[in-house]
């Protein structure tokens, strides 16, 4: 996710810069900041439009193409600098970069009430029409007495401080997806903001505490919640199974198993092979990551899309046949909705399979044939066909 | 004979709350003398580490101390002040603080119907911080809303009730003025107290 951070001021030294240089360091796996400085930016002037100067162009390009904005904002007089109410003044006289966009306030200042009136000025500013920012309510963070609040190397001094910092940017995530489902026509072609594939959100059984992204995840979440392991016995429904047993037993499963739970965090694969022996690759370190660590942004749109059917129950299971791996194979990845007893959405189990060498036994052991030899003849669907019942069978 | 001086919050060539200064001006010629300032040459404030005031912060700061009142008449931008008047103020909160205890009365026009009554709320809130610290003659909001249609082409507002509503409203700017000068020169030490204050001296 592409989040543009605006500096609030325009000294040599800014608190305020040091601010959102810590968020774009300290939550990189989270979203991608490119702080932008406010310095070359003119004062406005209503008689004097400058709105194609490069630096205000440059301005509208990187907001434009930003998921959302941050804007940290330091107080001057009880409210907002006159430097950054001109940036916003260019940004509503002829072009309205804003209109839309999803807007996250942070501020660090002086005075202990750290910014809170200048806060509250700016949300009113980008509240006005020219502007029409969409600006998250709630969640002020104010950083006080910002003359204490940094080490040498530029953190934040104090943890907890740091800890809601996260919750709140975790919260913008979510609101730039809200905000995004509102704005877009009916219709839509990207649904990726239907689901939140960075896991921002935690569920009954997510492991707080632990960097999801670290390769370690599975070592240090074991460590956590001491999960039992080797001969440990298991209860199961129904049966009995000590946990190397259970291991054995899913690993001989005729496919790769992958379990990703309702938070949309990747829990659990069946690792017997290598990367790059298996038919979809899992690296062990992987295990933990939010699923948008998982796949390629240009694909979140069709992941956000697979898990809307499973999560809303209008599927139960989406197939969708993989080609790249030559005419021997014909490799399905299923993603099986996985339910409680009351049909509660708990997460994805996707098996990936070669599903030949089983129509290939089929149809030996029945003496049939496909028709034309070929199995799109029919359906057309060399790429589409992804069920055995989809394979058109001579009777 | 009162000294007073008004303050365009604007940058622009041509501004209805430019207008509306001149009027004033020129209404009320026999109870004040009003120099109108601009501010459209004083440079962005960017809080140098010096803390030394340009020229132009410097001449007006000095008008400030010199007159009896102020003036400021100020668009409205986003729902609140004009940059150009924010940055004005950060310069003389920064440097030599010539508006602590001063008496200033606010007006506003803008193109809109509410007719700055958001910008002025503002102005008040930052003219009240603690490096501004004016005197801002309370409940006196003065605003002409649709200000490209308020005057004629001699500049005069046409709307005879809003002139009545000023000549009211200027009045008691005058006694305020009175009133307050008269406080603040009993308070003189609470001004020498205002003005030490500084954010990043704490
Ligand atoms: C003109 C001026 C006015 C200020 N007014 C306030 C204020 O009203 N409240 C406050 O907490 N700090 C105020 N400060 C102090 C700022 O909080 C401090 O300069 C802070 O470092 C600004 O953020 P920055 O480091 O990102 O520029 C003011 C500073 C200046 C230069
Ligand atoms: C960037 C920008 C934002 C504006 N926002 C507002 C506003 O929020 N409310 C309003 O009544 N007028 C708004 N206006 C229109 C002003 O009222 C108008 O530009 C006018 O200039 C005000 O004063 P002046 O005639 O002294 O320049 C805005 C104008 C600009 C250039």
């Amino acid at each position: 996710m592409k989040i543009v951070g605006i500096v609030g001021s325009n000294a040599d030294f800014s608190y305020n810069r040091l601010l959102l240089n810590f968020i774009a360091k300290q939550f990189k796996t989270l979203v991608d900041v490119e702080v932008l400085d406010i310095k070359d930016i003119p004062m406005f002037n209503q008689s004097d439009d400058q709105t194609n100067s490069a630096p205000i162009q440059h301005f509208n390009k990187k907001i434009t193409e930003a998921d959302g904005v941050i804007i940290a904002t330091p107080e001057y007089n009880h409210s907002v600098p006159s430097a950054l109410q001109s940036v916003i003044e260019w940004l509503s006289f002829k072009i309205h970069p804003l209109d839309g966009k999803p807007v996250m306030i942070v501020g660090a200042s002086y005075d202990v009430q750290g910014s809170s009136r200048s806060q509250l000025h700016l949300r009113q500013i980008l509240d006005a029409p020219g502007v029409n920012a969409v600006v998250m309510p709630g969640n002020e963070f104010l950083l006080g007495e910002v003359h204490k609040a940094f080490d040498e190397d530029e953190n934040l001094k104090d943890p907890q401080t740091t800890q809601f910092l996260e919750s709140c940017i975790k919260k913008f995530i979510r609101f730039i997806n809200v905000v995004n489902v509102l704005n877009s026509p009916e219709g839509m072609k990207d649904v990726s903001s239907t689901e939140d594939l960075y896991a921002t959100g935690s569920i009954d059984t997510t492991i707080e505490g632990i960097d999801m992204s670290a390769d370690d995840w599975v070592e240090q979440a074991a460590k956590a919640t001491k999960a039992v392991e080797g001969n440990t016995y298991v209860k199961l429904n129904r049966g009995i199974l000590t946990v190397n047993q259970l291991n054995h037993f899913l690993n001989s499963m005729p496919a790769e198993l992958t379990y990703a739970d309702s938070n949309n965090q990747f829990l659990y694969y069946n690792h017997k092979l290598e990367a790059e022996d298996m038919l979809a690759t899992r690296r062990p370190g992987q295990v933990g990551n939010p699923l948008a660590e998982c796949h390629p942004e240009r694909a979140f749109s069709s992941v956000a899309w697979v898990i809307q059917q499973l999560r809303n129950g209008k599927q139960d299971v989406v197939r969708t046949h993989v080609p790249t791996h030559g005419p021997d194979k014909y490799v399905v990845h299923s993603y099986q909705a996985i339910r409680d007893e009351d049909g509660n959405y708990l997460g994805i189990n996707e098996y990936v399979q070669d599903i030949k060498p089983m129509i290939d036994w089929y149809l030996e052991q029945t003496g049939q044939q496909l028709t034309g030899g070929n199995v799109d003849a029919v359906s057309g669907a060399t790429t589409k066909v992804d069920t055995v019942s989809s394979a058109t069978v001579k009777g | 004979m009162k000294n007073f001086i008004g303050i365009v919050g604007t940058n622009s060539d041509s501004s209805t709350n430019r207008l509306l200064l001149q009027f004033i001006q020129k209404h009320f010629t026999d109870k004040a003398d009003i120099e109108i300032c601009e501010i459209k040459n004083i440079p962005a404030f960017n809080k140098p580490t010096d803390k030394k005031a340009p020229i132009e912060v410097q001449k007006l700061a000095d008008k400030i101390t010199q007159a009896d009142g102020v003036i400021i008449s100020t668009p409205e931008y986003n729902h609140s002040i004009p940059a150009t008047l924010k940055s004005t103020l950060e310069w003389l909160s920064y440097t030599s603080q010539p508006l602590i205890d001063k008496a200033v009365m606010i007006t506003g026009a803008s193109y809109g119907r509410l007719g700055s009554s958001r910008s002025q709320a503002h102005l008040r809130q930052i003219l009240d911080a603690p490096e501004l610290k004016a005197r801002i003659m309370p409940s006196s909001e003065f605003l002409i809303g649709f200000s490209l249609q308020a005057f004629d082409e001699d500049g005069n507002l046409t709307d005879q009730k809003k002139i009545e509503e000023l000549e009211e409203r200027f009045n008691d700017f005058i006694q305020f003025v009175e009133i307050t000068n008269q406080l603040v020169n009993i308070n003189h030490s609470q001004k020498e107290k205002s003005q030490n204050f500084s954010w990043e001296g704490n």
